[in-house]
């Protein structure tokens, strides 16, 4: 299984719950194994991907904060 | 999947404040986003908001940001459920036609039903 997200889902500037909304929708499109990496800047970011994650049983992989105040979340679907 | 959880929101107010507005239907849109059966049950004033050509012209910050349609279409496109009975319509003289496509009508029986279901009930 590769390391290595396949998929990127750009919602940087956008606000509660389209990185969620769009990450579900993301998500229904991709293959179990498969890793979606997600760029925003909602700074609720973190609370919702984990509780996101814990709900749909999808495997939270990681979560950076970058330069600028750019989250980089990686999820794995299950 | 979890099949078996439910989140109710029950919206009471309507097109009276504009910044009430919004709310039930993006948190209700992250929860069907997390795979949880979700609805939005509308009764008191809440069926204004749904009456067709409401949601395109007020929004939760008025003439800035998004209109409440795109909060509406947002839940919808998720998969929530809206809930109105008639008793609420005739309170605010309007009819099942008067209303965006998609709203289920259901009584005081079903929603008190589905109240007890869930697994959790908020109230606007």
């Amino acid at each position: 299984m590769s390391d290595t997200p396949v998929h990127t889902l750009d919602v940087k500037g956008a606000a509660c719950p389209i990185p969620v909304v769009k990450t579900a929708k993301a998500m229904k499109t991709m293959s179990a194994g498969e890793m979606l990496e997600i760029l925003a800047t909602d700074p609720g970011v973190e609370p919702d991907m984990k509780a996101w994650t814990k709900q749909t049983k999808n495997e939270l992989v990681s979560i950076d904060r970058q330069d600028g105040g750019v989250f980089r979340v990686v999820v794995r679907k299950s | 999947m979890s099949d078996e959880e439910s989140v109710l929101y029950v919206m009471t107010h309507g097109t009276e404040s504009p910044e009430r507005c919004a709310t039930p239907f993006f948190l209700a849109a992250s929860a069907a986003a997390m795979d949880v059966d979700t609805g939005i049950y509308f009764t008191m004033n809440g069926p204004q908001l749904l009456k067709k050509g409401a949601a395109e012209t007020m929004g939760p910050k008025g003439e800035d940001g998004q209109k409440l349609s795109f909060f509406i279409d947002q839940a919808l496109d998720c998969g929530v459920s809206l809930y109105v009975c008639q008793p609420s319509l005739d309170l605010n003289d309007l009819t099942a036609d008067d209303l965006i496509d998609g709203v289920k009508m259901i009584g005081g029986a079903a929603f008190n039903d589905m109240a007890m279901e869930a697994s959790a009930v908020v109230t606007f």
